[in-house]
């Protein structure tokens, strides 16, 4: 379970998050979306303890999260940064390995669990042909089941995703993000990303939470968030909600960009 | 799975007992070769105690401290290096980045100005400034790219060390002039990187800090592994990434300052070194930092031999030779990155 508190985060001097205080859903996926420079990236890495809040705090389990060892968040809470990049030469079955540093002393040599954990990650990932290969020799895709099989060995009950899917095609997008979904079914994993594109949010995501800089404009479930006004207000856009007909999902189809919007737009 | 995993152990291991197979030879033609020419046959009777008292002084008293030195050095400054690279994600990083040779040069400098005496005193004495001028350097390093909120950014350091050396290095070249001429001659030459330390007595002094600090950072070669995914990815694995880094850093200063206080200022070891020994065995410092120790110390005893032998009677620094195949091998490196 984790809550923030007050949070206060800044770069050098600038305050980019005023006064934050959410909350995410124990055994759900959360997502956060928010235009680009919204604070969306910075909030996640700040709840993940990777960067240090101004003021505020981010409760884990009740706890303050960057005054817990971090070895010990480690067991609790994986994140997968945005593109994250391996040593040239590194192995897939190398790097997954690497995810049982939490769990691991000194020199760090594998027991029998260790070595089950890391042949799980990489078989729910579909990753065994590639286990022996240079992740910088693979697909981008690949790659990223690669490092979430990596996040997977780490076996914690929350698993953070920043921007998973970007610089993906369309196949490794669904690729990536139904891996995700089939993880939380099978394993009640909580998981919080990072999302770009608003109708994977709202397919994927049991619970959204729409930030503009900084703030919460809304948080709930996709059709909560998923309203022309607050779609309007986070992207600066116009949009129709539809029904996706498979689904039964709301779809966000822009068409306009606001008024207000229009202004200062600096390419 | 383990049939590879058994294959791949066997590789790494004869890339490791090639290195050492080579620094045998290479360690047999430097006992060799000299002033006075000494067969194999006659190195090996006298190793084993057979040789008459002319040899023994020789092997024994010229040219195996002088040996034993290229090697500790070459090896320390390669597993320096390696520890850089490995930090700051750069395969371009090496010990120089921590301005160590040039503080070393500073202190040498600056005691040689205020006390001009004869040489022979300081020499004793350089070793121990010359250690604490590169410490005092790397400290300065530290200290300037050392943020509160970030910790220690890889490009920050990197930046910081060109900009404390290329200072530290006008420093000396303004404070060299004023010295004589044969004591602006014995700083070049310092600085040139002669393994100018050839007597038992600097072994004696470098092999505690070379145990002791290796030991240390092969202690921490998973930490190693997981800091070179870089800081975000660390941090969410669980490694303590400022302190490790400090940590490390500081071992890789200190490694690279013991080195270069009684070797000079050796450059591209330290790049070098690391990144040959990278290309073979791959990226896991459980195997990668003693390869690079292998590699570094077959590269200093290499180029402090050819340097030996190359224009006898007279000799080329060791630290001119490895520069002169170095120089183009970090350019070949600088022409890859940029693909």
């Amino acid at each position: 379970m984790i809550v923030t508190e007050n949070l206060d985060i800044a770069y050098d001097q600038t305050l980019i998050v005023k006064q934050l205080n959410v909350e995410i859903p124990p055994h759900k996926i959360t997502a956060l979306v928010g235009a680009n420079g919204s604070g969306k990236s910075t909030i996640l890495k700040t709840m993940a303890r990777l960067m240090k809040p101004k003021s505020g705090h981010v409760l884990l389990d009740g706890k303050a999260i960057h005054r817990l060892k971090t070895k010990e968040v480690a067991k609790q809470l994986a994140i997968l940064p945005q593109n994250p990049t391996a040593p040239e030469g590194m192995t897939v079955i190398d790097l997954v390995t690497y995810g049982r540093f939490p769990h691991q002393r000194g020199f760090g040599s594998l027991t029998q669990k260790d070595k089950e954990v890391i042949l799980w990650a990489i078989e729910a990932t579909g990753m065994e042909e590639f286990a022996y290969r240079p992740v910088d020799q693979l697909s981008g895709g690949q790659r990223q089941r690669a490092w979430i099989a990596m996040a997977l060995a780490q076996e914690t009950p929350i698993l953070f995703l920043d921007e998973p899917t970007t610089f993906l095609d369309m196949a490794h997008q669904l690729e990536v993000l139904n891996l995700l979904e089939e993880l939380h079914e099978k394993e009640q994993r909580t998981i919080v990303m990072v999302v770009h594109d608003l109708n994977h949010a709202s397919r994927y995501a049991h619970h959204m939470i729409a930030i503009k800089k900084g703030t919460v404009v809304k948080a709930g479930t996709p059709m909560e968030v998923m309203q022309p006004d607050i779609i309007e207000e986070v992207f600066g856009i116009q949009c129709d909600i539809i029904q996706d007909p498979r689904t039964g999902l709301p779809l966000c189809l822009p068409y306009a960009i606001s008024r207000s919007q229009k202004e200062p737009v600096i390419v | 799975m383990n049939g590879v995993e058994r294959r791949k152990n066997l590789q790494r291991f004869s890339i490791l007992a090639t290195f050492s197979v080579l620094i045998l030879i290479v360690f047999v033609i430097s006992m060799n070769t000299g002033f006075s020419r000494l067969s194999p046959l006659e190195v090996f009777q006298t190793l084993f105690g057979m040789g008459n008292e002319k040899q023994q002084l020789i092997l024994f008293e010229f040219r195996l401290p002088r040996i034993v030195i290229s090697l500790l050095a070459g090896a320390g400054l390669a597993v320096s290096g390696c520890i850089m690279q490995g930090i700051s994600r750069n395969a371009l990083a090496d010990p120089s980045i921590l301005g160590i040779s040039h503080g070393a040069g500073l202190m040498v400098v600056l005691y040689l100005s205020f006390f001009p005496t004869h040489l022979d005193v300081p020499v004793l004495f350089l070793p121990v400034l010359a250690f604490i001028g590169s410490l005092l350097a790397a400290a300065l390093v530290f200290g300037l790219s050392y943020q509160k909120y970030e910790g220690l950014l890889p490009t920050r350091l990197v930046l910081t060390g060109v900009a404390v050396a290329a200072g530290l290095s006008a420093l000396m070249t303004v404070l060299s002039l004023r010295l004589s001429r044969e004591l602006y001659q014995f700083v070049a030459v310092w600085l040139a990187g002669s393994i100018w330390g050839t007597t038992w007595d600097y072994v004696l002094a470098l092999l505690p800090w070379i145990v002791v600090l290796f030991a240390f950072v092969y202690y921490k070669a998973l930490v190693l592994d997981v800091l070179s995914f870089g800081n975000n990815v660390a941090t969410g694995l669980g490694a303590s990434v400022s302190k490790e880094q400090v940590k490390l850093l500081a071992a890789a200063a200190g490694l690279a300052a013991a080195c270069v206080s009684v070797s000079g200022g050796i450059g591209f070891i330290g790049l070098i070194g690391p990144h040959l020994a990278r290309r073979l065995i791959g990226p896991n410092h459980k195997y990668l930092l003693p390869a690079s120790a292998l590699a570094g110390a077959l590269l200093l005893l290499t180029a402090d031999t050819i340097g030996r032998t190359i224009l006898q009677p007279s000799e080329i620094h060791a630290g001119i030779v490895v520069a002169i195949i170095g120089a183009p091998y970090f350019l070949y490196l600088l022409a890859r990155s940029n693909h």
